[in-house]
C-alpha cells in the first residue's frame, strides 16, 4: 500500500506497535520512531505528509523537535499530551503544531483529527474560502452566512479570516494575537475573548451554543465545518 | 490538664532576715572587742586629752559594727559603748552614777550620734546590697535574653537559667518547669511564672528556703515574659519545621502521584488504542496488525495488573500491613523458586551454601525475585546473571551479581526509592521492584542494599539472620 506518509513518535514501544498497526489499517504508510532524534532523522530522510509526536521524549521534548521540524517541513503535527501536560501541550501548539489529543485518545478521533490535518493541507492559500455555510472573501474582506452579508468591523473580519485560513486547526491564543492584533498584543487575552463572543453572535446560529467556532479549553480556539466529523 | 490548678503561692514574709546563730555569735564577739579597744585607746590618750572629749570615739566601734552587721547591733554597741565611758572615765569611776549633770548631757550626745551615725551606715549598706542585688537580676536577665535571641534550644538553658536564679533569689537552688502547673515536687514551694495571664512555668525552690521576697516580685515578671518569649519562639520554629517537612512530603506525593499517572495512562493508552482499532469497522486490518494490536493489549493489561500488584503491596508494606508467617527454609530452595518463577534458569545461575532460615517463603522469593529481575533487565540480552549465597554464624546472605552498566555512588541508596528509574531508562518498568524488596526483606528481619562499580556491573545482596538446625532435623 502507499497511502500517505505518516511519522509516529513514541517512547512507549507498545503504544507505537498499536498505532502503527491502527494507521495502517486506515490506509496510511508508517513509519515510527523512539526519540527526538530518531524523529528528525526519519522525517529528514522520508519526509512525511503528518506526524503524530509524543510530548515527552526520552531525549527531548515534542515542542522542540516541532520547532526543529517547523524550520524546513510545514507537515502538520499531532501532539500526543497526557494530562497534568497542559503548558507543554500549548508550548508545541505555539511552536507550530496543529493539533492534539489526550492520552489515552480513542482511535476514531485521532483518525479524524489527522484526516483533518492532511486535508487542510492540500488547501492552498485560496481567495475564497468555504467553510459550512459561511464564505469568505479574503480580497474582497467580505464573509456571508447563508448568502446574507455579516458586518463585521476590521478586527472581527480578520480574526475570522485567521480562524477559516486555518479551519480545522486549533490556534492558540497567542497564535490569534499575533495574527490578528500583532507580536506586540501577544499577550492580551480579554480582547480575543470579546471579538470572539462579538463574533459568535454574528456567524453562529446560536451564539450560547457555537457550532462554528469552538473553544478548546486552556488552548484557544478553532473553526469547524459543523458537517465535518471532527 | 485535669491536675488542679496548685495552692496560690503565698512567700512568708520575714521583716528582719533570720539570722544564723554563727553569725549572731560573731557579732557580739566582734561587737564586745570593738568596744574594748576603743575603751583601750581612749585610757592611752587620757592623759593628754580632757577625757569628756574622748567619748566620741566611740563612734569607731559603733561605725563598722553598723556597716557589716546593721542597725540590730550597732544600736547595743552604742549604749554599751556609753556604759563603758562612764564606767570607766566619767567620775565616779567604776560606777554607773555621774557626778557631774553636765556629763549626763555629753553622754546623751554622745550616745544620739552613735544611734545617726550607725542608721546612716547601715542605711548605705543597704542600699549597697540592693544595688547589687539589683545589678545580679538585670545581669541574669540580660543575658538571658541574649542566649534566647541567639537562638539557644530553651530546653537546654533551663537547668543553668534555675541556678542562677537561685543565686538572685537567694536559695540553694531552683527548678523552673515550663508548661502548666503540676503537682509541685514534695519539699518545694511553687511560685508560678506568669506573663501576659498566662502561666509560662513554675520555678520550685526548696521548701523552708526563704527566697528573697522583694527579687521575687520583681525578678519574676521578667523572667516570666523572657520565658514567654523564648517559648513562643521556640513554638514558631517547630512550626515551621513541620511546615517544611510538610510540604517536602507534598512535594514527594506529587511527584509519586505524577509517576504512577504516567505508568498508569501508558499501558491504558497502548490498550484502548489497540482496542479502537480492532473494534473500527472502516479500517482493513491484515492479519498480521491484528497480531500485533492483540499482543499489546496482553503485554499492556499484564503490565498494568503488575504495576497495581506492585502498588497494593508497597502500600501494605508502608502500612505495616505485610506481616509475615515465618517457616523454616533452607535459602537456597527460595533462590532457586524464585528464578524459576521468573522463567529464567537458562540465564541464572545459582551456586554456594544453604543456609537455614526463618522467614516468610512468599515475601523472601518475592525479594529475591525482583532482585534477579532487576538483575537481568539491565544486563546485556545474553549474559549470566550469579547469584551466590553464602554463610556466617549469624547471617546468610544472597548476592545477586549482574553484567550492566553498574551504578553511580550516589544511586546505590536511591535505587530503592519507590519510583527511581535509572538513567534515562524510561521502559522499565515502574520503579517499584526494588522499594518493594526492601521492605519484605525488613519485614523478615533482613537487610538490602547494592553494591557497584560504574563499568562493573552491580551487585544486590539480601541478608538474613540465620537459623540453627533444629535438633531433630539433624542428620
Amino acid at each position: 500500500m502507499s497511502g500517505q506518509r505518516v511519522l509516529v513518535v513514541d517512547d512507549e514501544p507498545q503504544i507505537l506497535r498499536a498505532l502503527r498497526a491502527t494507521l495502517r489499517g486506515a490506509g496510511y504508510t508508517v513509519e515510527s520512531a523512539a526519540t527526538a532524534e530518531e524523529a528528525l532523522t526519519a522525517a529528514a530522510a522520508r519526509p512525511p505528509e503528518a506526524v503524530i509526536l509524543d510530548l515527552v521524549l526520552p531525549d527531548g521534548n515534542g515542542t522542540d523537535v516541532t520547532r526543529e521540524l517547523r524550520s524546513w517541513s510545514d507537515a502538520p503535527v499531532i501532539v500526543l499530551s497526557a494530562v497534568g501536560e497542559e503548558r507543554a501541550k500549548i508550548a508545541a501548539l505555539d511552536a507550530g503544531a496543529d493539533d492534539y489529543v489526550t492520552k489515552p485518545f480513542s482511535v476514531d478521533e485521532l483518525l479524524a483529527r489527522l484526516r483533518a490535518v492532511l486535508r487542510r493541507r492540500g488547501q492552498a492559500a485560496d481567495p475564497v474560502i468555504e467553510v459550512g455555510d459561511l464564505r469568505i472573501d479574503v480580497t474582497e474582506r467580505v464573509a456571508t452566512v447563508g448568502g446574507e452579508r455579516v458586518k463585521l468591523s476590521p478586527h472581527e473580519f480578520d480574526l475570522l479570516r485567521v480562524l477559516a485560513q486555518n479551519h480545522g486547526k486549533l490556534l492558540t491564543h497567542r497564535a490569534l494575537l499575533r495574527e490578528v492584533w500583532g507580536p506586540a498584543y501577544e499577550v492580551e487575552a480579554h480582547y480575543l475573548h470579546v471579538y470572539v463572543s462579538h463574533l459568535r453572535r454574528k456567524i453562529e446560529p446560536d451564539p450560547s451554543s457555537p457550532r462554528y467556532l469552538l473553544t478548546e479549553p486552556g488552548a484557544g480556539y478553532r473553526l469547524v465545518d459543523p458537517g465535518d466529523d471532527v | 490538664m485535669s491536675d488542679p490548678p496548685p495552692p496560690a503561692v503565698r512567700s512568708s514574709v520575714p521583716l528582719v532576715k533570720r539570722l544564723s546563730a554563727r553569725t549572731v555569735t560573731i557579732g557580739v564577739l566582734c561587737s564586745i572587742g570593738a568596744v574594748a579597744v576603743v575603751t583601750g585607746v581612749i585610757f592611752l590618750v587620757k592623759p593628754y586629752v580632757p577625757v569628756l572629749s574622748l567619748g566620741v570615739l566611740y563612734v569607731f566601734a559603733v561605725l563598722p559594727i553598723a556597716v557589716v552587721w546593721g542597725l540590730w547591733l550597732a544600736l547595743p554597741v552604742s549604749v554599751l559603748s556609753m556604759l563603758a565611758f562612764n564606767w570607766f572615765f566619767l567620775p565616779p569611776v567604776h560606777t554607773f552614777t555621774l557626778a557631774d549633770s553636765e556629763n549626763w548631757f555629753a553622754l546623751a550626745v554622745y550616745l544620739a550620734t552613735a544611734v545617726v551615725v550607725s542608721e546612716l551606715a547601715a542605711r548605705a549598706r543597704r542600699r549597697a546590697a540592693s544595688a547589687e542585688q539589683r545589678e545580679r537580676e538585670s545581669a541574669l536577665l540580660a543575658e538571658l535574653a541574649t542566649e534566647l535571641l541567639r537562638g539557644r534550644e530553651l530546653g537546654e538553658e533551663l537547668g543553668e537559667v534555675g541556678s542562677r536564679t537561685a543565686i538572685v533569689l537567694g536559695v540553694p537552688e531552683a527548678t523552673i518547669e515550663l508548661g502548666p502547673a503540676h503537682r509541685p515536687p514534695p519539699d518545694s514551694s511553687p511560685h508560678l511564672l506568669e506573663a501576659a495571664d498566662r502561666t509560662v512555668g513554675t520555678i520550685y525552690t526548696p521548701a523552708g528556703s526563704d527566697a528573697n521576697v522583694a527579687a521575687l516580685h520583681r525578678f519574676l515578671p521578667a523572667l516570666s515574659a523572657l520565658l514567654a518569649v523564648a517559648v513562643e519562639r521556640d513554638r514558631l520554629e517547630r512550626e515551621a519545621l513541620e511546615a517544611e517537612a510538610l510540604r517536602r512530603s507534598d512535594l514527594v506525593k506529587t511527584a509519586l502521584l505524577r509517576a504512577v499517572s504516567h505508568d498508569l495512562r501508558s499501558p491504558l493508552t497502548g490498550i484502548r488504542t489497540a482496542v479502537g482499532a480492532l473494534r473500527n469497522a472502516t479500517l482493513h486490518l491484515s492479519d498480521e496488525d491484528r497480531g500485533e494490536l492483540l499482543e499489546t493489549i496482553d503485554l499492556d493489561s499484564e503490565r498494568l495488573s503488575r504495576l497495581v500488584g506492585d502498588l497494593l503491596d508497597l502500600s501494605r508494606l508502608e502500612a505495616g500491613g505485610a506481616a509475615p508467617e515465618p517457616e523454616l527454609w533452607s535459602l537456597d530452595d527460595l533462590v532457586r523458586e524464585a528464578v524459576d518463577t521468573l522463567g529464567a534458569r537458562g540465564r541464572v545461575e545459582v551456586a554456594g551454601e544453604a543456609p537455614l532460615v526463618n522467614v516468610d517463603g512468599t515475601q523472601v522469593q518475592r525479594v529475591l525475585a525482583n532482585l534477579i529481575e532487576n538483575a537481568l533487565k539491565f544486563s546485556p540480552p545474553d549474559a549470566t546473571v550469579h547469584v551466590r549465597i553464602t554463610a556466617t554464624r549469624k547471617e546468610a546472605i544472597v548476592r545477586v551479581v549482574d553484567q550492566g552498566p553498574g551504578l553511580e555512588e550516589d544511586e546505590l541508596e536511591r535505587v530503592f526509592e519507590p519510583f527511581y528509574r535509572r538513567g534515562s531508562d524510561t521502559r522499565s518498568g515502574a520503579g517499584l521492584g526494588l522499594a518493594i524488596a526492601r521492605g519484605f526483606a525488613a519485614a523478615n528481619g533482613g537487610r538490602v542494599w547494592a553494591e557497584s562499580r560504574p563499568g562493573q556491573g552491580a551487585t544486590f545482596a539480601l541478608a538474613l539472620p540465620v537459623v540453627e538446625v533444629p535438633a531433630e532435623l539433624r542428620a
